[in-house]
């Protein structure tokens, strides 16, 4: 993928972030008291009842996606600014993308796992 | 490549994370760079932290929603002491700055608020950094301090 594609994926996952990550916000900070929002069960939007509700689980699995490209971009971005050379940033890049792609799995798992939990 | 990595990182370091006695635009660029290195420390927190809704990385089925809640309840627990919630008041305040401060970022790479082409004359300060995007810059921080302050309240309840 060319660098530039890469910096356009940047900034358009960063927007994205800005709506989807609203949405997170908001159900944990705006729709009632912060502990009741946090608690395992109880409510709307307590933490089970958000892993339940599929267009709220598909909301977090979309944050999941922009946040871990924008997030592993970014480091890549200040790594190889720190040192150029081929070998360096076709390791840097492989690293973080392995990094990514774990994060990426392991995350996708707690959001599959959590909303197949019978309440 | 005549310098070592190691010395050339180091310089690399000191020369963007300290940005005195530069100007203003430089401290907007760094701040950039350490509340994204911040938030992405979150992130990876947060994916950990989140693992424990459905019992950690042990857990590879689906566990019954009396278990998930045990431990749910034990992590929530754990991590609700003065010390994370100081960090989650910086986290906020770091994620605030980024977002704004990214938003004028983005308005810059596809070209908005950049003024007119002018000859570069003494004191030579960035064409770039225009009235507007100091503005945005300045809003930036006064949106993540009112963001910080609001925290507070949530968590400390000030």
């Amino acid at each position: 993928m060319r660098e530039s594609t890469r910096m356009l994926l940047h900034y358009v996952t960063g927007l994205g972030i800005v709506v989807v990550g609203g949405v997170h916000l908001f159900t944990v900070f705006l729709t009632g008291s912060y502990s009741q929002n946090l608690a395992f069960i109880g409510g709307a939007y307590s933490v089970i009842s958000i892993y339940k509700n599929a267009i709220f689980a598909v909301t977090l699995e979309l944050l999941l996606v922009l946040v871990d490209y924008h997030a592993l971009n970014g480091i890549r971005v200040i790594l190889i600014e720190f040192h150029q050379g081929r070998g360096w940033e076709r390791g840097v890049s492989w690293i973080l993308a392995i990094a990514g792609l774990l994060l990426l799995v392991y995350g996708t798992r707690t959001i599959l796992i959590a909303n197949a939990i019978v309440i | 490549m005549t310098e070592p990595l190691t010395s050339e990182l180091r310089k690399a370091i000191t020369g963007w994370f300290i940005p005195f006695r530069y100007n203003l635009e430089r401290w907007a660029y760094a701040l950039q760079r350490i509340t994204g290195i911040g938030v992405t420390a979150y992130f990876l927190a947060h994916i950990v932290e989140t693992g424990n809704v459905v019992g950690g990385l042990s857990v590879w089925n689906t566990p019954s929603a009396g278990f998930a809640r045990d431990i749910w309840t034990a992590t929530f627990q754990f991590l609700e002491n003065p010390l994370f919630d100081l960090g989650l008041v910086v986290i906020g305040f770091m994620l605030a700055y980024h977002t704004i401060n990214g938003i004028r970022l983005t308005l810059t790479e596809f070209g908005f608020l950049q003024g007119k082409p002018s000859r570069p004359d003494f004191p030579y300060e960035p064409k770039s950094f225009t009235k507007s995007q100091r503005a945005m810059f300045w809003f930036s921080i006064l949106f993540a301090t009112a963001t910080a302050v609001y925290a507070m309240t949530v968590f400390f309840g000030v």
